[in-house]
């Protein structure tokens, strides 16, 4: 891992930072170093790392039957999580859900990063201002108001209904409707990176095109869009992790028809107390999400290592 | 660079940005309707919903949890992150890579997980008090956001002015107070403001860890929502759009920090 680098704010040093910051390497400074690390590594190992390994652990620990629970290797949960047709159904379709939040939220988000990173100074800060401001709104809000969107007295009925269209099926307590917030939710997680990538095309690149004749629809796919990548491979796993990990817009949305993971593992270790259970589907949560994450770095970085060494 | 956006693109963004300020609107718009029940567009007009749920005891109590909590975690996480930060950008260490990843893993495993596991384990503890049991689980996701702003100032100030001070006979007390807080300081309020709202909205860590008497807001607003249909649910919605617009204005304008850090 990279570490300096990583941090937001660094990237404008550019090469002189991690010089600067290599600049001490004597034993006073490792001790210096761990001692100002050490009470934030013991507290996140003892209230972060413990209970997460425990929990992943307890998958594997213990299984549960008839409200009896029993120590011992087991690979039961899992077993059921996949062989039981309603699980393995949920497990699907939050699958099936993140890809499509990410999908969306790229589509979506793509005229906006572009208005973002090419727009007059004025316009890119209202378009910033407009889609961070919601992210500082409680996520119960945020889907409340979507729910009095799309009810069937909500403003959309209300809005066919002044169109003559009376009596339009309501849509809150679909999949559709947990779509919808979740790429509301988590469009800024799409949107900045991408803006990001956006400005760092050279615009020579597109003005080369230009002379070379390409017209519009092949500047966007040949050139626009390859070079936009980085930003992709940020916003799309990260909108795919959030949105399969997401407990409230599911559940205010898709009311009781269409519950994804998060609100099964509620619903496992809260009403069932199967904790065993749980904690398996918890940690097929941390897989899922681990492994977009992983494609996206691993195999996604190095096409776009080729791809942007062409450019 | 800048350029003209042609029309047809600059209608799509128009309509996102409409969609995308919607669903905050309709709550506020549906609160000041003087019918008992929610309805849109709203009939009439009223400010007696903002009376309702201001006075309501539980709401009150509710947020009075959501605001301690929000303020003793920032505390925490502060207390936590800023030397951490500064072992991390100034010093090089064996497990530093280590230490990296896990004062950022918080962002990497989902909350609700996260949330789990703390009530698995403390129950494994035998531990009780809700409150305490938040305020860890606050405290835990908190300090990325921390570690990351506070990294962020001190990687943009020059260790050699630390260096100077040195040499001139300060001790670290004296550099921490003298040097290196004054070129920090910005980091470590958009760090604790950051901190602030993460702690305040969370559902995520809260739903498992909560009791009837340490009940934050977002809960109670979840709660609400299933149990009661007046505009009164939409007014306390509307307070909390409010809330978060005050913040925006405090971020960017009174101290100019650049709103959309906060999603980065």
């Amino acid at each position: 891992m990279t570490c300096v680098l990583q941090f937001p704010g660094c990237r404008r040093l550019g090469p002189a930072l991690p010089a600067a910051s290599l600049h001490r390497v004597t034993s006073a400074a490792t001790k210096a170093g761990w001692l100002l690390a050490i009470p934030a590594v013991l507290f996140l190992l003892l209230c972060f790392v413990a209970p997460v390994a425990q929990t992943l652990w307890l998958g594997f620990g213990a299984r549960t039957d008839a409200g009896v629970m029993t120590y011992g290797f087991t690979f039961e949960n899992y077993r059921r999580a996949f062989a039981t047709d309603l699980y393995w159904r949920i497990l699907l379709r939050t699958a099936k859900m993140a890809t499509w939040a990410a999908c969306v939220a790229a589509i979506v988000g793509f005229p906006l990063a572009w208005v973002v990173a090419r727009g007059r100074p004025w316009l890119s800060r209202l378009v910033t201002l407009t889609l961070v401001t919601p992210l500082l709104v409680n996520v119960v809000v945020r889907s409340y108001g979507w729910s009095a969107i799309l009810s069937r007295n909500g403003l959309i009925s209300w809005t066919l209904g002044g169109l003559g269209i009376e009596d339009p099926p309501s849509i809150l307590y679909t999949e559709a409707a947990v779509l919808i917030a979740s790429v509301h939710v988590f469009l800024p997680f799409m949107v900045l990176p991408l803006a990001g990538a956006i400005a760092r095309i050279p615009p020579s690149a597109e003005q080369a095109a230009t002379i070379a004749g390409a017209g519009p629809v092949q500047r966007f796919w040949r050139i626009i869009l390859p070079l936009s990548l980085p930003g992709l491979a940020v916003g799309l796993p990260l909108v795919f992790s959030l949105t399969a990990a997401a407990y409230v817009t599911p559940q205010i949305l898709g009311g009781n028809f269409s519950p994804l993971l998060g609100t099964l593992i509620q619903q496992q270790v809260l009403t069932l107390h199967d904790w065993p259970f749980g904690a398996a589907l918890s940690t097929l949560l941390v897989a899922m999400v681990l492994a977009v994450n992983l494609v996206f770095i691993g195999i996604v970085g190095r096409r776009l290592r080729r791809w942007t060494a062409v450019a | 660079m800048s350029e003209r956006i042609p029309w047809p693109l600059a209608a799509v963004v128009a309509l996102l940005l409409l969609i995308i300020v919607a669903p905050l609107v309709v709550p506020v718009a549906m609160s000041i309707s003087d019918t008992p029940y929610i309805v849109f567009p709203p009939e009439g007009f009223t400010l007696e919903w903002y009376g309702v749920i201001l006075t309501d005891p539980e709401a009150q109590a509710s947020l009075r949890v959501s605001l301690e909590l929000a303020f003793l975690a920032t505390l925490l996480a502060l207390a936590l992150g800023i030397p951490c930060a500064m072992a991390l950008v100034r010093c090089r260490f064996p497990g530093r890579g280590a230490v990296l990843a896990l004062v950022l893993g918080p962002l990497v495993v989902p909350l609700i997980v996260t949330g789990v596991g703390l009530l698995q384990f403390f129950s494994m503890l035998g531990m009780r008090g809700a409150f305490l049991q938040l305020l860890i689980g606050h405290t835990v996701v908190c300090i990325p956001y921390v570690v990351r702003s506070v990294s962020g100032a001190l990687a943009t100030a020059d260790p050699t002015q630390e260096d100077a001070a040195r040499v001139l006979g300060a001790g670290p007390l004296r550099i921490f107070t003298r040097v290196i807080w004054p070129q920090i300081r910005p980091g470590v309020v958009a760090g604790g403001i950051f901190a602030f709202i993460i702690s305040f909205d969370d559902f995520a860590i809260s739903m498992w860890l909560a009791d009837a008497r340490s009940f934050p807001l977002p809960l109670f607003l979840y709660a609400a929502i299933q149990k009661f249909f007046d505009p009164s649910i939409a007014a306390l919605s509307a307070l909390m759009v409010f809330f978060a617009l005050g913040l925006v204005l405090l971020i960017e304008k009174g101290l100019g920090i650049g709103v959309r850090r906060i999603a980065g």
